[in-house]
């Protein structure tokens, strides 16, 4: 089974295609890389896979499974859930002030202990003898709830979070780090998807809410040994110096447990020792078990670490194979260096 | 020691301060009794004013400190904070929970308030939240009003059960329990506020704010963060409405709760600072006790016959709305992250202007 | 009246009063579209140009009859006109610092400007002259004097109905109409028209053909100012009753025509403030007028749900 399996897939931009039904398929443990020209359309991939642009046409596989969150019974008891509520609401709304005085007003005697019996029977005795409106506005205000829950559910169906959540996460070709957070507490959002204190533990601190910190932290940290930035964990991420940068994008990255990593560009602007370092470190992360997916430029880094290689240009895949078939494709060739001409 | 970590310590310092100046200022009322000034003595107004809008702008600082949201409506929660307290503890309704139970049950009532209001409106883009806050604060009070029947209209839900220890319940003829009571809530949601802001929830909003895009792709729904946030503004602006009401021990009138109180609000918290509790705190003390600084400078003029109480142009008090505009302008132009803000809300704000951080 | 009469006069109130909120709406919108700034202060500044409008008449000493035309005259010379300036010199000094300062800066600053206004509208409304009352109960609403009567202009064509049109109902769609449509065709054809939209859709494009970006916001600030500054002195002729609160309730008015109809969108803004209009007459005859506010921003949450782009907005969506 392959962790990532896509089947031609479409994004348009207005009039622009920026990727034109790519097949792409990525098995567990591999380092995948997709190159091309600059505005091939690699990085519009990533948006497609982590959900941040709708493709307009084809298939997502992730670990065999559809990306989306699915339409099953939980989501139509959810939409139904919150549409009868919605009408009863109207319903209640829309009769408050008669409903209000047939109900408490009148069965309420100054002080007197309150009859609830009666008073719930008179409710339901009002709303049984305005039984139109009641109707209408209950059928009314269950459609437009059902209708807001339905949108609103369907626009955060391919969102980001969510598949963050399934285990994609990914690092950006122009740095989004929180850089005015430390390296550590920016690792730590990184976590969050795997935490579970609620609202009134943090508020008190409670016991557990302390333990569960501790372990995040404690990982947090590990993390960064991983990496090698366990001796800047209290330095604002901003600080950094470009390369350490990158590093801990990848570990908050990495901080989701994801199954699968995006990396988009990860050797930009680093000199070769810190291509070489960065080289081993996707290395280890592939044997812990993570499937790596790299958008790169530097051909160094491609041909050394890749197990496979897709070749976009002008969002077209022009080849697909192992690192020497790539290199000698002609395709490939004429796509960076231009045809020959020929006489 | 790091900057990082002297800027906390410095930080609890004036907080201390503040809460010991606090504690002294029915102490100070006496003396100034004794010694017949008793007209400028400012507890009771402090009480009823001061400590109410910093318990306001704790809740609001949860939403546009930490979320990083504009709410132009806080006021529609604290109105539905007293009215909530109000119908169920009256006896002119069944209900009668007593203060207590209200004080449980109404900004449980708001929450739901708030996270009802904010489901289908936190998606939006901030601008057209704060529309949506700020049309919020006048339908809350169009309802209201309204309903006459249920709210008892211009003449309120009275008489209110106030607060009561051990069979003693606090009355009008002395201030100071209350000013105690409330002090002591201010000094709880500080706490419950800091703890928040050192917890996950704190780091999300933090994420969001930096950049949403980044924050989501690490697998935060920012919709579901900024909903807990504006929640919990909502809780505690009800809590506010609760015991502003109980000392009142009537609900007043539906206007008592409009723009202007939201307005104020948010000026506490863009002067003094968002996103920082010392900003919060020093920016209700200066904004409230500008506001007071008025409202006896207003009544000393008339007493002394300086101005007709007609007079609008020369009575101070009725500048306050302008003095307010003129402080947001201003502030925005030259100091957008307040006159005490936390050093990271300073930095994101001026982070284009390459004063900043650099990566070498 | 008949029922379908009393339809067909709430269809007549409401398109007048659509027309004024649409006048409105355009300065909304007009200036979202090419700063993406709510201008708050927007809807205050409508109402200190009714003020204006009130002391022009007072300084005249026009009233029903005497000296009308005269007044017209000058109220529609120097309302727009000051309302236009105004719009522009709060946008040179209290936003176009604020231009590169994250969004929400601009936003406080306008409701501050929105603030000083409405200060503003209550001291006017305090000046020891005869119209504003000599200075006493400076928040209370002013009348406005009936310059334009309320003749039924079906009475005078011979038409036996119940239905009222009015000379004031004429006016607001002789003046708003036209207005309107010379409005659009600036925006079409002329060179400003075309740097403005030119620069809501990519200002640094437009930077980079050589259109002075400051210049034509400031242009653009100044237009919608004018606008409002038209509806301030329509409004006043045809409600005459105005006070220094009648900025907030007609901001929101208009502010949920200009989403309604697709905010940056300018035929938006005209039909959202004719809908909008209507609503609120259909609200106030069939439903109750003390919840039609509740029912008007209703319409805005339910829009913003639904199709938060509006009526003829694009259907994008707010992505990266």
């Amino acid at each position: 089974m392959n962790v990532l399996d896509i089947r031609s897939v479409t994004k348009r931009f207005g009039g622009l295609v920026a990727v034109n039904k790519l097949d792409l398929s990525v098995a567990p443990g591999q380092i995948v890389s997709v190159i091309g020209p600059n505005g091939a359309g690699k990085t519009t991939v990533f948006n497609v896979i982590t959900g941040v642009y709708e493709p307009d046409g084809g298939e997502l596989r992730f670990l065999d499974g559809d990306l989306r969150r699915p339409f099953n019974r939980d989501t139509v008891l959810g939409i139904v859930g919150v549409g009868v509520v919605t009408g009863i609401a109207l319903m209640i709304t829309l009769h408050l002030e008669s409903l209000w005085d047939a109900t408490i007003v009148q069965n309420y005697v100054y002080q007197q202990s309150f009859p609830w019996g009666k008073a719930a029977g008179d409710f339901f005795a009002f709303l049984g003898a305005h039984g139109t409106s009641s109707t209408l506005s209950f059928l009314a205000g269950a459609l437009l709830g059902s209708a807001a829950a339905f949108l609103g559910w369907a626009r955060q169906r391919r969102s980001p979070d969510t598949i963050a959540a399934r285990g994609i996460c990914r690092t950006f070709q122009n740095l989004r780090l929180f850089p005015m957070m430390t390296v550590l507490e920016n690792v730590l959002t990184g976590m969050d998807v795997h935490l579970h204190s609620r609202i009134f533990g943090m508020l008190v601190r409670s016991p557990g809410f302390r333990r569960e910190e501790g372990i995040a932290r404690d990982d947090g940290m590990k993390l960064l040994e991983f990496v090698g930035l366990a001796s800047r964990a209290n330095q604002l991420a901003g600080s950094l110096p470009y390369g350490d940068q990158r590093r801990l994008e990848i570990a908050r990255a990495l901080a989701t447990k994801p199954k699968l990593l995006l990396l988009d560009e990860p050797a930009a602007g680093m000199n070769p020792a810190e291509t070489v370092d960065l080289m081993k470190l996707i290395d280890r992360i592939r044997q812990t078990g993570v499937t790596v997916l790299l958008i790169e430029h530097d051909m160094k880094v491609v041909m050394g670490i890749s197990d496979r290689i897709t070749v976009l240009n002008y969002g077209t895949r022009i080849a697909e194979g192992t690192p020497s078939e790539v290199r000698a494709n002609p395709q490939v060739i004429e796509a960076y260096l231009g045809k020959e001409d020929v006489g | 020691m790091t900057a990082a970590r002297r800027a906390v310590n410095h930080f609890r310092q004036v907080e201390w301060i503040l809460l010991i100046i606090a504690l002294l200022i029915p102490l100070l009322d006496q003396v100034l009794y004794a010694t017949g000034l008793g007209a400028w003595t400012i507890g009771n107004d402090v009480c009823q004013r001061v400590l109410i809008f910093t318990l306001l702008a704790l809740g609001l600082n949860v939403i546009v400190g930490y979320a990083g949201l504009l709410h132009l409506g806080v006021a529609a929660f604290m109105a539905i904070g007293v009215y909530a307290y109000a119908i169920l503890s009256c006896d002119i309704y069944p209900f009668r929970i007593g203060f207590w139970g209200a004080l449980v049950a109404a900004p449980l009532i708001c929450a739901l308030a708030g996270l009802i209001l904010g489901s289908p409106t936190l998606r939006l883009r901030g601008d057209y939240l704060a529309i949506v806050t700020l049309g919020f604060g006048e339908i809350v009070q169009d309802v209201l009003k309204n309903l006459d029947n249920i709210t008892k209209g211009t003449q309120g839900i009275n008489p209110l059960p106030p607060p009561s220890f051990f069979g003693h319940a606090l009355n009008q003829s002395v201030y100071q329990p209350w000013y105690y009571l409330f002090l002591g809530f201010v000094v709880l949601a500080v706490i419950a506020v800091k703890n928040l802001e050192n917890s996950r929830l704190g780091r999300q909003w933090v994420a969001i704010r930096e950049d949403e895009l980044a924050a989501t792709c690490m697998g935060i729904n920012p919709v579901r963060v900024k909903l807990k946030a504006f929640a919990i503004t909502a809780a505690v602006c009800g809590l506010a409405g609760v015991l502003y009401a109980s000392k009142l021990e009537t609900t007043a009138e539906p206007t008592s709760y409009d723009f202007n109180v939201s307005i104020t609000v948010l000026c506490i918290l863009i002067v003094g600072g968002t996103g920082s509790l010392r900003g919060v705190l020093m920016g209700s003390a200066m904004v409230m006790g500008f506001d007071i600084l008025l409202k006896k400078i207003t009544e000393a003029l008339q007493a002394a016959g300086l101005t007709a109480s007609g007079n609008v142009i020369l009575t101070p008090s009725n500048w306050k709305y302008l003095l307010f505009g003129l402080a947001l302008v201003l502030m925005m132009r030259f100091r957008p992250e307040g006159i005490f803000p936390s050093s990271r809300i300073r930095e994101e704000l001026h982070a284009g202007e390459g004063d900043g951080i650099e990566a070498t | 009246m008949s029922a379908s009469e009393v339809f067909i006069q709430q269809v007549i109130t409401g398109l007048s009063n659509g027309m004024i909120i649409a006048l409105i709406a355009l300065g909304y919108t007009m200036v979202y579209g090419i700063v993406e700034l709510i201008n708050f202060a927007h809807g205050d500044l409508f109402m200190l140009g009714t003020f204006l409008s009130l002391t022009i008449v007072g300084l005249i000493g026009a009233s029903a009859g005497h000296a009308t035309l005269p007044a017209l005259v000058l109220m529609f010379l120097i309302v727009p006109v000051f309302c236009g300036t105004l719009n522009w010199s709060v946008d040179r000094l209290a936003y176009r610092p604020l231009r590169n300062a994250p969004k929400l800066a601009p936003l406080v600053a306008a409701i501050g400007v929105s603030f000083i206004f409405m200060n503003l509208g209550q001291f006017w409304g305090g000046l020891p002259m005869q119209v504003f009352g000599g200075g006493l109960a400076a928040a209370a609403p002013k009348s406005f004097p009936p310059l334009i009567p309320n003749t039924n202009v079906l009475h005078s064509l011979g038409l036996s109905t119940d239905v009222q049109f009015t000379l004031r109902d004429l006016m607001v769609w002789g003046v708003t109409a036209p207005l309107l449509f010379s409005f659009t065709l600036f925006v079409q054809y002329t060179r400003l028209g075309k740097a403005m939209r030119a620069t809501a859709q990519n200002p640094v494009a437009a930077q980079l053909l050589g259109i002075d970006v400051n210049r034509v916001i400031g242009a653009t600030f100044m237009l919608g100012g004018a606008l409002g500054g038209c509806a301030a002195v329509i409004y006043p002729l045809f409600n005459p009753t105005i006070h220094f609160q009648l900025g907030y309730r007609s901001g929101m008015d208009a502010f949920t025509a200009a989403v309604l109809g697709g905010i940056g969108n300018l035929p938006g803004a005209m039909l959202g403030g004719i809908l909008i209009g209507l609503v609120r007459s259909m609200s106030d005859q069939y439903i109750e007028t003390r919840w039609t506010n509740a029912v008007v921003f209703s319409i805005l949450i339910l829009i913003l749900i639904f199709r938060p782009n509006g009526l003829l907005g694009a259907r994008t969506r707010e992505k990266v």
